[in-house]
């Protein structure tokens, strides 16, 4: 018998039985906690790849670019305007963002392409930045497994949550910790197979509290293009999406609150 | 308060030269760490899989092709110094040509799997234009569909494995979950031969350490060393790594500096019982050199 890591598998439909939730509150309408629907007013930051300012997907919201540089340990935020996405994949995170929170501003964090060994500190500048910038949310589609960072991430993990910025971080399901990802104060977010952005599910038991659309979901990829793609990195700019609606009709709202009615309207919520 | 610090230092001095907190690190300190981080590290490889890792990531892509009933499947490991990842095995006729090929670290899938440090499935590849003109170019096969997993453990990345087009359909979940078995399967062969480069690149530190001037001869980096690790045989251990560094790339410049100390090793009062032992393990150190 294989012990596979299964972030993913609470959320697959022949588990989900288990996920039956009956919040103390019931479930909350969407259009309460979403008003709009548009995001209109909410910073969404993008941690990733870099994002393509002209493809379509991301309609023309991307306000900023910057990147981390690395030195050694020290990492210092640069402008990245012009530079792009040289994978594809932070395009592809910021077009879900968008196709959900249209009116939302996107500002695209690049960390990616950094000398492997600075990493967990390319991302925790990263993090860093994009709270003191005033984001509401900030999408991290990727983690670290290096011990050595575990504390500055849940360090600035807790300093995101009590500085207002939701942080929603896609699970690896690479055995084993990692960081940010599932610690309680982010929003932990694997994939189910349910093939609509709609739908998202909250799980009682954590680490992993959510599960979004993430199995071939149809994504915008670099040089204007569009690919089909799997995996939890996709699953969480949909909840990114999410939040920032939530953000926008709720400004008063911490992240704990913002948490909770995400479970309360989450699908298996009654 | 002068008068105080400076008696704090001496009465350290007194109690442990090389104890934690007892002043500023002195270079006998710092080429003593170096040597029990050599000699722990040693030992940990000692206890892990042999050195030659390749036959091994050989069977795992072997065996990931005919599991995930794929095309190819191959694994890039990062290699250091070039900053680049760069595709050492594969299996399946679609995969041989990517051997070779290197992509830069958070460029491409395999680059960005490795950097992200998340898997990623992405189905009709072909859809992107850009990408399928440079794998085709690079490789000489364009797949429809890939699935990349990283090979991490908590040290941090050290390579992709990518499997390339599930002949029964697209890669789902449960095909992400079950690659990084077979990657983590890679990535403790891996650990193990990269901790035994580790040893020669530590030991390299310390032999250049031993060069230069104002370093402490040495017969007395080796006494407190030995001092520092021989509750858990790590000299034992450190005098193998010598060994087989030495033999097995005789490169002049380091032989030399070798021999100085596993020389220095044999004639420490805590080796004797071996002697010989060590030494015997290099051919040209028996010749003279």
């Amino acid at each position: 018998m294989i012990d596979l890591p299964a972030w993913s598998q609470p959320f697959l439909a022949a588990n989900r039985a288990t996920l039956e939730r009956r919040g103390p509150w019931g479930r909350v309408g969407r259009d309460w906690a979403f008003g709009d629907g548009t995001g209109k007013g909410v910073v969404v930051a993008i941690v990733d790849s870099g994002v393509e300012v002209d493809h379509p997907a991301v309609g023309g919201r991307l306000t900023a670019s910057v990147a981390v540089e690395l030195s050694g340990d020290a990492a210092t935020i640069v402008d990245a305007t012009g530079e792009g996405d040289v994978v594809g994949h932070g395009t592809a995170v910021a077009g879900i963002v968008h196709a959900l929170a249209p009116a939302a501003e996107l500002v695209s964090v690049r960390v990616l392409g950094a000398d492997n060994r600075g990493r967990g500190a390319a991302f925790a500048a990263a993090i860093e930045w994009a709270v003191e910038a005033g984001a509401g949310v900030v999408n991290l589609s990727l983690s670290s497994r290096s011990e050595a960072y575990h504390g500055l991430f849940h360090d600035l993990a807790d300093d995101a949550y009590f500085a207002n910025c939701v942080l929603v971080c896609a699970a690896n399901n690479v055995p084993g910790a990692s960081y940010p990802s599932l610690f309680a104060a982010v929003v932990s977010t694997a994939a189910h197979e349910v093939p609509d952005p709609s739908i998202w599910f909250y799980n009682p038991r954590p680490p992993v509290e959510f599960a979004a659309h993430g199995v071939d979901v149809d994504v915008a990829w670099r040089g204007g293009s569009r690919i089909v793609a799997t995996g939890n990195s996709f699953a969480a700019p949909h909840l990114a999406g999410y939040v920032a609606r939530i953000r926008a009709a709720h400004p008063g709202a911490t992240p704990f609150e913002v948490k909770t009615i995400l479970a309360a309207t989450a699908d298996n919520a009654r | 308060m002068t008068d105080e610090t400076a008696g704090g230092q001496e009465a350290g001095a007194d109690s442990d030269p090389r104890g934690p907190g007892s002043g500023p690190r002195s270079g006998a300190d710092a080429l003593i760490e170096l040597l029990a981080g050599l000699a722990e590290r040693t030992a940990i490889a000692g206890r892990m899989l042999p050195a030659t890792t390749e036959p091994l990531l050989r069977s795992i892509v072997e065996a990931t092709v005919t599991l995930f009933d794929a095309e190819a499947a191959s694994i890039a490991l990062h290699e250091a110094v070039e900053d680049r990842l760069v595709f050492r095995v594969a299996a399946g006729a679609a995969g041989a040509g990517a051997i070779g090929v290197s992509v830069k670290p958070g460029e491409g899938i395999a680059g960005y799997v490795f950097a992200a440090g998340e898997p990623l499935a992405i189905a009709d590849v072909g859809a992107d234009p850009r990408w399928g003109r440079d794998a085709a170019a690079r490789t000489g096969y364009l797949p429809r569909s890939i699935l990349a997993v990283p090979l991490v453990d908590d040290e941090g990345s050290i390579g992709v494995l990518e499997i390339l087009d599930r002949r029964g359909g697209s890669f789902g979940l449960h095909d992400i979950e079950l690659a990084t078995v077979f990657a983590r399967q890679a990535t403790v062969a891996l650990r193990a031969g990269r901790l035994e480069q580790d040893v020669a690149a530590i030991l390299r530190s310390a032999l250049a350490s031993f060069t230069s001037a104002d370093t402490p001869s040495i017969q007395e980096t080796i006494d407190l060393a030995i001092e520092r690790v021989s509750h858990d045989d790590g000299m034992w251990r450190l005098a193998d790594a010598v060994a087989r560094v030495a033999g097995g790339h005789p490169d002049p410049d380091r032989v030399e500096l070798v021999v100085e100390l596993l020389e220095a090793l044999e004639r420490h009062p805590g080796t004797r019982a071996a002697r010989g032992r060590v030494a015997a393990r290099i051919p040209f150190a028996r010749e003279g050199l």
